[in-house]
């Protein structure tokens, strides 16, 4: 009987071994803002409702924003954005889907500044490119921070621009992301 | 002829003034907007989960007022603030990030506290999610 235990409990804590290995990072409330900038305006919009998850052990990574989510300055901008532009009630979502390269050398339950890069299949308006992006991950009393900034395309999403305001809203667009990440705990 | 040119000046400024007035629009006032549904954070959740691509069409853009159990209630570093709503899943919920545009003084709502929360429906990610909310 007590052998029966013994041998249930040593069975339980193999099966949790790998769980305790596949630790998982997650956010709903990452920040994704975008930057166009031409000489004749500057136009910013954020959105603070990213989810996102970061297998540490694997170094695999996922993003998802709501495209209605975004705020921006002047009400005209973002209807345009949703109803021209994005088409976010056929498209509602952005999504990301990628892998860190060289993920070994980062240890996200270690305090430090790990410069990390990832590669992987962005989704916008229904298009999917492949994306690389440069980022830091930082570590610092079990907080776990995120940040990149890279660029994108207007056109390689498939997202026509009228002629009369090609010239405000620029060919590549600066992405920023800024999440806290927290461990997941299931 | 000094009559057709002042008129076309008249046109002409009043297309500017409408143009303007059209590029500053503000957004729209949620304290005021109708809400065009009113559901419980589970059933709205629910809908999402059934089938998002249905809840998408009747939701999306849509002023809704959401009622339920809060959750949790965080800040973020801009001090903006956000209330999660209990959906009936473990996991996930109805997400309610306060309106930037109002002013929020005096509102504290604790976690268990049942109350009625008026957004934009953005769609679901994991959770659904509100922008835009004000309380009612």
């Amino acid at each position: 009987m007590i052998k029966q235990k013994i041998w249930i409990a040593a069975a339980a804590f193999l099966m949790a071994m790998p769980a305790l290995q596949a630790q998982k990072y997650f956010t709903r409330e990452g920040k994704v803002s975008f930057f166009s900038s031409t000489p004749i305006e500057d136009i910013e919009a954020h959105n603070s409702k990213a989810t996102s998850v970061v297998d540490a052990e694997t170094g695999r990574t996922e993003f998802a924003v709501l495209i209605k989510a975004f705020q921006f300055e002047k009400a005209l901008m973002q209807e345009h954005f949703n109803e021209n532009y994005m088409e976010s009630g056929t498209y509602p979502k952005a999504t990301f889907k990628g892998q860190f390269s060289d993920w070994g050398s980062v240890d996200l339950a270690k305090d430090g500044t790990y410069p990390v890069e990832v590669k992987g299949d962005m989704t916008i308006h229904g298009v999917t490119n492949p994306v690389a992006a440069n980022g830091t991950f930082t570590v610092k009393g079990g907080q776990v921070q995120a940040v990149s900034t890279f660029k994108i395309a207007v056109e390689d999403y498939g997202i026509a621009i009228p002629s009369v305001v090609r010239e405000n809203i620029a060919k590549e667009l600066e992405i920023r992301v800024d999440c806290n990440l927290q461990p997941l705990n299931r | 002829m000094k009559k057709v040119i002042f008129a076309v000046l008249i046109l002409a400024a009043a297309g500017a003034g409408i143009g303007y007035y059209q590029f500053n629009k503000p957004h729209q006032n949620m304290e005021r907007a109708a809400a065009e549904f009113s559901v419980s954070a589970e059933a709205l959740f629910g809908s999402f989960e059934a089938d998002e691509q249905q809840a998408n069409e009747e939701y999306l853009d849509k002023v809704v007022a959401v009622s339920g159990t809060v959750r949790e209630v965080s800040k973020d570093n801009n001090g903006q603030l956000s209330i999660t709503l209990d959906s009936g899943s473990d996991m996930f919920g109805v997400i309610c990030q306060m309106d930037e545009l109002t002013d929020h003084e005096g509102f504290s709502p604790e976690p268990g506290q049942k109350l009625t929360l008026k957004g934009k429906c953005t769609g679901m990610l994991m959770d659904v999610v509100l922008v835009r909310c004000v309380k009612m």
